[in-house]
């Protein structure tokens, strides 16, 4: 253990990493991909994890969303303590708090872009005019409105991404995870969908947690954590005023 | 709830095509397999199906109606001591041997003579009275009209059994027997066809009608339960029918090759249909995953994995049964002999079912690698 856990801000934090270690075995060779690992991340807040690939990132991202299980150390997430839950406590923990937006767009080629969206809300038990109203409300927020009946083959690659966010969004979760959510797509759709993103944390008070090497969204965070080698080496706030902008100590 | 199951399997119907028809040809095959096997083997105890009798005595032992050994006058005296016996009617069985007009070679044929009468029980299905009724001209016989060419014979025409000789006076169907040519004759004129010494003058069986049908199983055991009158047994006409039918198929093998069919078909179908279902299963793999992270838990995503099969087969099922349908019809035009009995249907059909659903379990195994960790990499 290096260091004890700063929480610079005042609030508690909605997410916190403590110790957190992951190691992965291929063939004879176990390598350590998280070195002992603390991390607090805030609410209403886009916060960006950027580094070279191969640093471990997605695998963090993976334990504190619990989608994976950490070797050592525990994830606070919103007050549950995950590392000791089991498969289904764990689906039902993400079911009521998570958002996830991939890389891929991972849209059923069957469903319209509305049914995309509605399709997890029915699995929370939500009535059916209640879905309807919150995905249209979500499509509507990433600015799909007018395209909300067409399938995802009658859809651009960035109008996809904004499904696949609607489809996290309408959850209404406290959590929203994105891993490489532009690196598919363009200049101007990237620039979209870091913006929704950003407008998410703010105004729905949302915990945004975002993994990807873009460069081009590190202006656009709230804060900005720099991964090497399954350690944070930098921890800044850059969008305000990159100069001035206070450097939190590495919690790692 | 969005119907995810179904919307995949009409938006990709390409995809399940394989595995609906799959489903369908396996329920196609196994009906008309067993439409087939029925009504081949039916055909057997087409003597006693075709018939009015509720009581069948014959020699002990017999294990197919056509195998039938001469029993005693006595027996139908014993049956009409019977309370409950209404009717008693001799059948006389002639194994014999044809020879047509037209060259045909000998045709072995079993020479069925029944009492003519028009309130007769024997063939009563098949015979109506008027055409019983020309069965009194000596040496008049009655085939099933699907029988006239290997007989070689028209309506009229003559021609000779065991060396004496016979007139084809009508025809009519659902006489067609298993083993050789079923013709009917009076028994005054089998009596004559017959020409094994040793016959002369017995009884094959003796049919009988009881009052009330509903207890022919015990009036059955009943008659049975003494020798006194000579060797005899008496079975009721169901028991029989069904025992001529399985001796049939127990003794062509056929009983065994139905079954290992049914085996290869059954496991030829739920490898195209698993195999198609886990390939849908696999190419949506990256979405199913990315609605467990979203907490959708396994338990729901088998549930469509499920469904998904359920839809497969029951669009598999009424392919089978459409075609299955045609089929029959195309065949009960053409004589085939094919008879399906509902249950007969329904078990073949649940059958097919069950292949979706056992090859949906199959499919469901490969839901284990939607792992939504594996989006993130």
């Amino acid at each position: 253990m290096s260091a004890s856990p700063q929480t610079s801000s005042p609030t508690t934090p909605a997410l916190q990493a403590r110790g957190v270690r992951k190691s992965f075995v291929s063939g004879r060779i176990q390598s350590t991909v998280l070195h002992d690992l603390w991390l607090d991340v805030h609410a209403s807040e886009l916060t960006l994890i950027s580094g070279p690939s191969g640093c471990g990132k997605s695998t963090l991202l993976a334990i504190l969303s619990g989608l994976q299980p950490a070797d050592a150390g525990g994830v606070l997430a919103l007050g549950h303590e995950l590392s000791g839950l089991g498969m289904r406590e764990l689906e039902y923990f993400r079911l009521q708090h998570t958002g996830f937006v991939f890389q891929g767009f991972n849209l059923f080629p069957a469903l319209t872009a509305l049914e995309q969206v509605e399709l997890p809300l029915s699995y929370m038990g939500l009535a059916k005019g209640l879905a309807r109203k919150r995905a249209v409300e979500s499509l509507e927020e990433v600015g799909l409105g007018p395209r909300m009946s067409l399938r995802p083959s009658e859809l651009s690659g960035g109008e996809k991404q904004r499904v696949a966010i609607a489809r996290a969004l309408a959850k209404q979760p406290e959590l929203l995870f994105a891993d490489e959510p532009t690196s598919a797509l363009d200049a101007a759709n990237g620039q979209i969908i870091i913006d929704i993103l950003h407008r998410i944390a703010r105004t729905h008070g949302t915990t945004v947690l975002c993994v990807s090497h873009d460069p081009r969204l590190v202006g656009h965070a709230d804060r900005v954590l720099a991964m090497e080698d399954g350690r944070i080496l930098s921890d800044h706030a850059p969008s305000a005023s990159p100069s001035s902008a206070p450097l939190r100590e590495p919690s790692a | 709830m969005v119907a995810l199951a179904r919307k995949t399997l009409v938006y990709e119907w390409r995809r399940f095509l394989p595995a609906i028809l799959a489903v369908g040809f396996a329920g196609l095959l196994q009906l008309l397999q067993a439409a087939l096997v029925l009504g081949i083997f039916g055909s057997a105890s087409v003597y006693i199906t075709g018939s009015a009798a509720d009581l069948w005595a014959g020699y002990p032992g017999t294990q197919s109606v056509n195998l039938g050994r001469p029993i005693s006058e006595d027996v139908a005296m014993r049956l009409r001591m019977d309370p409950d016996v209404t009717n008693v009617e001799p059948f006389r069985w002639v194994d014999a041997d044809w020879r047509g007009p037209r060259d045909t070679g000998g045709v072995s044929v079993f020479v069925s003579g029944i009492d003519p009468r028009a309130d007769g029980m024997m063939f009563s299905h098949a015979l109506p009275p008027a055409l019983r009724a020309k069965l009194n001209e000596p040496g008049a016989v009655i085939v099933d009209k699907a029988d006239l060419d290997s007989l070689g014979v028209n309506i009229g025409d003559t021609a000779a059994i065991n060396g004496q000789r016979v007139r084809v006076v009508g025809v009519s169907s659902g006489l067609r027997a298993l083993g050789g040519v079923n013709i009917v004759s009076s028994l005054d004129t089998a009596r004559v066809l017959d020409i094994a010494p040793e016959d002369a003058g017995m009884m094959t069986y003796f049919v009988a009608k009881v009052r009330d049908p509903s207890k022919a199983k015990a009036i059955a055991k009943r008659l049975g339960g003494s020798d006194s009158f000579g060797p005899y047994n008496v079975w009721t006409a169901k028991e029989f029918a069904r025992q001529s039918q399985l001796y049939w198929m127990l003794d062509t093998g056929a009983g065994a090759g139905v079954l290992f069919l049914a085996g290869i078909v059954f496991l030829v179908g739920a490898v195209i249909t698993s195999q198609t279902l886990i390939a849908a299963v696999i190419g949506s793999i990256r979405e199913y995953a990315t609605l467990n992270a979203l907490g959708v838990g396994r338990g729901a995503l088998r549930k469509v994995i499920m469904e998904q099969a359920f839809w497969v087969g029951a669009l598999g099922l009424i392919c089978s049964i459409v075609i299955g349908i045609a089929m029959l019809a195309i065949a009960r035009s053409r004589s085939v002999p094919m008879q399906l009995h509902p249950i007969t249907a329904a078990i073949c059909l649940a059958l097919s079912m069950a292949l979706a659903i056992v090859s949906g379990l199959a499919a469901m195994r490969s839901l284990r690698r939607a792992d939504p960790a594996s989006l993130l990499r």
